[in-house]
């Protein structure tokens, strides 16, 4: 059963598709029902909102709107349950990424060129909040790549420009080049507030209880990791793992397991 | 050490906040230069709109664009420049705003800005011609724009701002333009 790489590849194509294709909807066909990307998606008269946009809008306005936390209910529960899958699952950042080691860097060679403590994470976090505050403005419009992507390919469909900023998408993108998701692990305040939402997640990837003999310590499941974490020394439990399945299909003797937690 | 490190960064990070938030953080709301209806207070504008861009996809008349970088804090926010294609007051990007930084209101009391007539511009103040676009075009007419022995006159109170006039004014140089209102 060694297919999550497939599954989460498939899972990412289609989420990058929908926030394709809904611009095309709205421009040319008219079409409401479904609108917005990943930094707020409505569908009908329902919307998700990033909790990282909606957390500083809060912050900085100092002022509570229900709906706006209505929104960001949904994507605080999927973290504080699963962590962050979004990133792994569903971020247009992710699919690019993916995309790029699929097309260009086949080989399966472990870049890590560029090497920061882990800690580094919280502080992209907490930096940009402190920051955003001081300003008072949010800056998760530069540093938020996600959101940018799907700026931007409305900005293209709708009024055929890009915007400037989609440097940082490049930038970003470049980084994973240098050293696998350099920017997914280290700088994005969006996967730091989920992965810290996530803290206490139920859903982990563990060595199955009973088979650790099995276990041949050939390192298969450390390379395979796009963060860069051990699942043999059980660092898939610590905050920074994002459940994206790929050290389950590279290990050879199938000793690692999604496991779900009852409490 | 790291201490040290940390608190000169964050210093140098309000040095450079304030020394460019003269020219970064100030509105690009100016003459022909709107929000889209139902806007909180500008100086709230920044902080509450998550530049979901959803006001954008919604405009079924592409009247709102988006700001970009250059714009400093104001990169993703909507805007409607009515020389190019005013608001119609469709009031659909209010219903799509996710954090109420567009909030509803009735189309009446849409304050988006004001407009203002030129009378040196103007070729009916100069009383070259008759020419009342802006009181035909206007959706309030009558109410928001009224006609003072057949020349236009802006009623202040009534007008929501929405530009109609201002892309309708035949004149090369707009004789009627639509002024921000800083609050309400």
């Amino acid at each position: 059963m060694k297919h999550y790489n497939r599954f989460r590849f498939i899972t990412l194509l289609l989420a990058f598709l929908l926030i394709l294709i809904i611009p095309f909807l709205h421009r040319y066909f008219d079409f409401q029902f479904i609108q917005g990307w990943y930094q707020s998606l409505g569908i009908g008269k329902f919307w998700f909102v990033s909790p990282l946009e909606g957390l500083e809008s809060i912050l900085v306005s100092r002022q509570i709107y229900v709906p706006v936390l209505i929104g960001m209910l949904p994507a605080v529960l999927i973290a504080l349950f699963l962590g962050r899958v979004f990133c792994a699952w569903i971020c247009p950042i992710s699919f690019l990424s993916e995309l790029i080691d699929r097309v260009i860097c086949r080989k399966k060679k472990k870049r890590e060129l560029l090497r920061l403590p882990r800690q580094v994470f919280w502080f992209a976090l907490l930096g940009e909040l402190v920051l955003t505050m001081i300003i008072g403005a949010p800056l998760f419009v530069f540093l938020s790549p996600p959101g940018l992507v799907g700026r931007e390919m409305m900005l293209a469909v709708m009024f055929h420009t890009l915007a400037l900023e989609g440097v940082v998408i490049v930038v970003v993108l470049l980084l994973h080049l240098l050293s696998n998701r350099f920017f997914c692990r280290y700088l994005c305040p969006l996967g730091a507030l989920l992965a810290f939402i996530g803290a206490r997640r139920r859903l982990k990837v563990e060595l199955q209880a009973g088979e650790e003999q099995k276990c041949l310590h050939c390192g298969l499941c450390a390379r395979s990791c796009p963060l860069g974490l051990d699942p043999e020394k059980g660092e898939t439990a610590s905050m920074y793992c994002w459940n994206c399945g790929a050290c389950i299909d590279a290990c050879p003797q199938d000793v690692l397991k999604f496991r779900f937690s009852d409490q | 050490m790291l201490k040290k490190i940390l608190f000169s960064l964050a210093a140098g990070a309000v040095e450079a906040g304030r020394a460019s938030s003269s020219d970064a953080q100030s509105s690009p709301i100016k003459t022909n230069v709107l929000r889209p209806p139902g806007a909180v207070k500008e100086d709230l504008f920044a902080a509450k709109c998550i530049r979901c861009g959803r006001c954008v996809e919604a405009c079924p008349y592409n009247s709102i664009k988006m700001l970009d970088i250059r714009a400093g804090f104001f990169a993703g926010t909507p805007v409607i420049y009515p020389q190019d294609i005013p608001c119609y007051l469709c009031m659909k990007c209010v219903e799509v705003c996710p954090t109420g930084t567009l909030q509803k209101v009735k189309q009446s009391e849409v304050r988006m800005g004001l407009a203002v007539i030129d009378h040196t511009l103007c070729i009916t103040w100069k009383l070259q011609a008759l020419c009342r676009t802006c009181y035909n075009v206007c959706p309030y007419k009558e109410t928001a724009i009224k006609l003072d022995q057949l020349r236009p006159v802006v009623v202040e109170d009534k007008c929501v701002g929405c530009g109609l006039c201002v892309h309708g004014c035949p004149l090369p140089t707009k004789a009627i333009r639509i002024e921000p209102i800083y609050s309400f």
